[in-house]
């Protein structure tokens, strides 16, 4: 159940509608649990959980208070690591401080959706690449691959972020 | 391998995804090159601390919210209690995969996922059976809901028997069935109606199975006696001075089978 929480809270990022999210998915896990056919039910779970967080997040765009997914999914995604790799590695040093931890949950929350939700199922639940492929419904491929992705954006925007807060430390 | 393949199996390298002729590959172009060494690191640092702080916990009030809102929704659907069977009966007289069952075991497993309110929904829903019963799946229950069910961990019955002496003043019985179908998982200590029991705790496919043990107060041995509380299969029986109960979601037919092996 935590990481049902988690995963809403890292979805929508507000904890009330998290909250509100993760009751939801439940009712709605419990009366569907026929059609519940597998062996781990986690996956299972943290699915309907994912797919409740999603709806919410389409009402919430199309009241327009954000920029739709599918920008802010394809935002970036043209650029590939390799230019991140060939940072210079004393770089990533300066990530790692006091403060590294606000930065990191910052940097996360920044990212898009479909990258932040296979960073959380893998670094924070720990699920394997078959039972994210199975909670996000997308190939174990793409999830190989956003993973990567989400990796390297993720520590850009670290670098960005810390850029602006400390321009002399970069 | 080249950098830039390499570069592209960092993320599933640090993952442990990749096949072992990938990760070998990898693994020998990082020792080589020190870009892909520091992203490694990096993706590890970052990791680590995504693993350390990134949790969201959650609130204690909606554990409350979601118990209330099972157990309302619960309550709708779970049937009437089932009255012990003789187990002279057909064991698969029940037909159990049925749309009720499914409700039954998915309150059950909804309200595992609540984990810490599980006894008291046990309870709960129990009205008048016998408490014996209420504590003996109580403990099973219990036992799903940790991590693991088992205190010591071994397939080798020549491990877990000697683990309880010192710790129990009998000898449990501990059979190694994996050849019947029943591999053995480990053992534990747990209390029920307040005494300390013997927990041995067997497979069958993906099904845990609760072999609770202890002296047992009467004299002479007991036949079985099979009953079916919200979706779950106990047996009962008593032998040689000790009291026995099996306690699982497996189908009844199976529960009677490793009765008869143990």
């Amino acid at each position: 159940m935590e990481a049902a929480y988690n995963l809403a809270f890292w979805l929508v990022r507000s904890r009330t509608d998290a909250e509100d999210i993760v009751q939801e998915a439940y009712l709605r896990a419990f009366r569907a649990f026929d059609g519940f056919h597998g062996e781990d039910m986690r996956p299972w779970l943290l699915a309907i959980v994912r797919n409740s967080a999603y709806r919410w997040l389409n009402n919430r765009r199309r009241s327009g208070t954000v920029i739709s997914l599918e920008e802010a999914f394809a935002e970036g995604s043209e650029e590939n690591i390799d230019q991140l790799a060939a940072n210079e590695p004393t770089a990533e040093d300066r990530l790692i401080g006091a403060a590294e931890r606000d930065y990191v949950l910052r940097a996360l929350g920044e990212l898009p959706p479909a990258l932040r939700e296979v960073l959380v199922l893998r670094e924070i639940e720990e699920l394997s690449y078959r039972d994210i492929a199975e909670v996000t419904g997308a190939p174990i491929g793409t999830v190989m691959s956003r993973l990567s992705r989400g990796r390297g954006e993720l520590r850009k925007v670290l670098a960005r972020l810390i850029e602006k807060d400390e321009p002399d430390a970069v | 391998m080249q950098c830039e393949r390499a570069r592209e199996l960092l993320s599933p390298y640090v993952d442990g995804e990749l096949s072992a002729d990938e990760r070998r590959a990898v693994a020998a172009h990082i020792q080589g090159c020190r870009t892909c060494e520091a992203q490694v690191a990096d993706f590890h640092r970052v990791g680590r601390t995504l693993a350390e702080t990134g949790r969201e916990p959650m609130p204690k009030a909606l554990a409350l919210r979601l118990r209330a809102n099972l157990a309302r929704e619960a309550e709708k659907v779970v049937p009437a209690v089932v009255e012990p069977v003789a187990f002279t009966a057909p064991p698969r007289r029940r037909q159990f995969v049925t749309p009720s069952f499914l409700r039954q075991a998915a309150a059950m497993a909804a309200v595992c996922v609540v984990s810490a309110l599980a006894t008291w929904w046990v309870l709960g829903t129990f009205g008048e059976t016998s408490r014996l019963e209420q504590d003996v799946l109580a403990a099973h229950m219990r036992s799903l809901l940790q991590d693991s069910p088992i205190q010591v961990a071994s397939s080798d019955t020549h491990t877990v028997k000697p683990w309880f002496a010192g710790r129990i003043d009998f000898a449990p019985d501990v059979k190694d069935l994996s050849a019947d179908g029943f591999p053995l998982i480990g053992g534990r200590l747990d209390y029920v109606s307040g005494r300390r029991v013997v927990a041995v705790v067997y497979k069958r496919r993906l099904h845990t199975i609760n072999v609770f043990m202890w002296p047992s107060s009467g004299p002479g041995d007991a036949a079985p006696r099979v009953m079916t509380r919200n979706g779950y299969n106990l047996i009962t029986w008593s032998r040689g001075g000790i009291s026995y109960w099996a306690v699982s979601d497996l189908n009844a037919g199976d529960l009677s089978q490793l009765q008869g092996l143990l």
